[in-house]
């Protein structure tokens, strides 16, 4: 590869867009040219601190209300060819579902579920309940959370990659136990949510500046949520997901 | 199920993308709004044309919508567009400096110099590092082909590594007055 095509190929190998042969290359290049090799860390730190520190501007809950107040059609139960008994009917099921606290299915769900993956980030970083069992020897860990859970999820530690266990705890998330994994990188904490079950993935929510790497692998639902950047937060999921 | 409950379901989750987009290319809280607003109804009656991923679909039409408004409300910025093309085609190195440490970039500098990014470098760039689409879905989305987005994530970073630079040197002066 001439130096000039590994310069131009740098952004695409830092945004993960480069076959896995242009890859072999490259870095077989980049280890032989510091200079190559400075620019690359470069641009990554920079990609790194744009995902890192740019705004992310959420949207305000007034557009929410101004949308559905716009869109056509009813937002929820709609009995335009109703009979007149079924309205009453329905508004005192929807009572009392309300009333006992039966979570009706409703599209916000998944949407709920991630906001309390969130929720529940932030509370265990801002007070000190953030982990329950502090170790990164996943000897310790993985006995500590599969007595306590009706399942065994995957410990693991990936000091080696960058990615330091600091331990566990338990959660409840979308009304189930689920065992959180704490993973220390740089000054970012990283929770890891793992219970039985499986779900989109998607690699790209985020709320208030939190960052949320949904995947699943061999029947458990893995789902990351952290401030640290996505690319290296779905290096991570691809470490967990991988070693099972 | 009714097409409104789908479009809860599917398109609406996608709600702070399509803002994030659109407050990005208007600089602005209130057009960003509107624009939305906007698009998320054109989503809405072209529903049925959805294939595949709801999110990168979303954002093609935010991006048009925002587009549409610039042309209406400030065609002076949507006219500098092929200049600084052009300019781009002129001056682009093929090995300017994208340095920049981690540690100068400060929050407030990086935005403003984001902000500051002509247009259409400034979308890809948006793209690419805040919504984390494939090279394929930004080249989908800004209706540009494949090497167009790439030569502009590269002048969009290299563009934005000088300027928070020279902000950076100008508020040190500043402070030194």
């Amino acid at each position: 590869m001439k130096p000039e095509e590994a310069a131009r190929l740098l952004h695409a190998y830092v945004d993960r867009e480069l076959d896995a042969a242009k890859s072999l290359e490259l870095e077989a290049q980049l280890a032989a040219d510091p200079a190559l090799r400075e620019r690359f860390e470069r641009l990554r730190d920079l990609s790194a601190g744009i995902r890192e520190k740019a705004d992310y501007h959420a949207a305000p809950s007034s557009l929410a209300a101004r949308l559905s107040a716009a869109l056509p059609g009813a937002a929820s139960i709609a009995p335009r060819r109703a009979t007149r008994w079924i309205l009453p009917v329905a508004a005192a099921a929807l009572a009392a579902a309300l009333a006992v606290g039966i979570a009706l299915v409703r599209p916000g769900d998944e949407d709920a579920l991630l906001r309390e993956m969130v929720a529940s980030h932030v509370r265990s970083t801002l007070g000190n309940r953030l982990i329950d069992v502090a170790s990164s020897d996943q000897h310790t860990v993985k006995p500590w959370l599969s007595a306590r859970l009706p399942f065994s999820p995957p410990v693991a530690d990936f000091s080696q990659e960058g990615f330091e266990l600091a331990g566990a705890r338990l959660d409840y998330v979308g009304g189930h136990p689920v065992a959180v994994l704490v993973y220390k990188r740089r000054q970012h904490l990283i929770d890891a949510f793992i219970w039985p079950g499986s779900g989109p993935r998607d690699s790209a929510y985020s709320r208030d500046g939190f960052n949320v790497e949904r995947s699943s692998a061999e029947g458990m639902r893995i789902c990351l949520v952290s401030d640290l950047n996505r690319n290296e937060l779905s290096d991570l999921a691809r470490l967990l997901t991988a070693r099972r | 199920m009714t097409d409104r409950r789908r479009f809860e379901q599917q398109v609406l989750p996608h709600i702070d993308a399509a803002f994030n987009l659109a407050r990005w290319l208007t600089r602005n809280d209130h057009d960003a709004e509107d624009v939305v607003q906007d698009a998320m109804l054109r989503a809405y009656r072209h529903f049925e044309g959805l294939r595949g991923e709801a999110r990168p679909w979303l954002l093609a039409i935010v991006r048009n919508a925002c587009f549409s408004w610039m042309q209406r409300n400030r065609p002076a910025e949507l006219a500098a567009g092929p200049d600084a093309e052009a300019a781009e085609a002129a001056t682009a190195p093929a090995d300017g400096p994208e340095a920049l440490l981690a540690r100068e970039l400060d929050r407030r500098m990086l935005n403003e110099a984001i902000a500051a990014l002509p247009l259409q470098f400034r979308e890809v760039l948006i793209l690419r590092e805040l919504e984390d689409l494939s090279y394929r879905e930004i080249a989908r989305i800004a209706n540009v082909p494949i090497g167009t987005v790439m030569s502009r994530l590269a002048r969009a970073r290299r563009l934005l590594a000088e300027s928070v630079r020279v902000i950076a040197v100008a508020s040190r002066l500043q402070t030194e007055k």
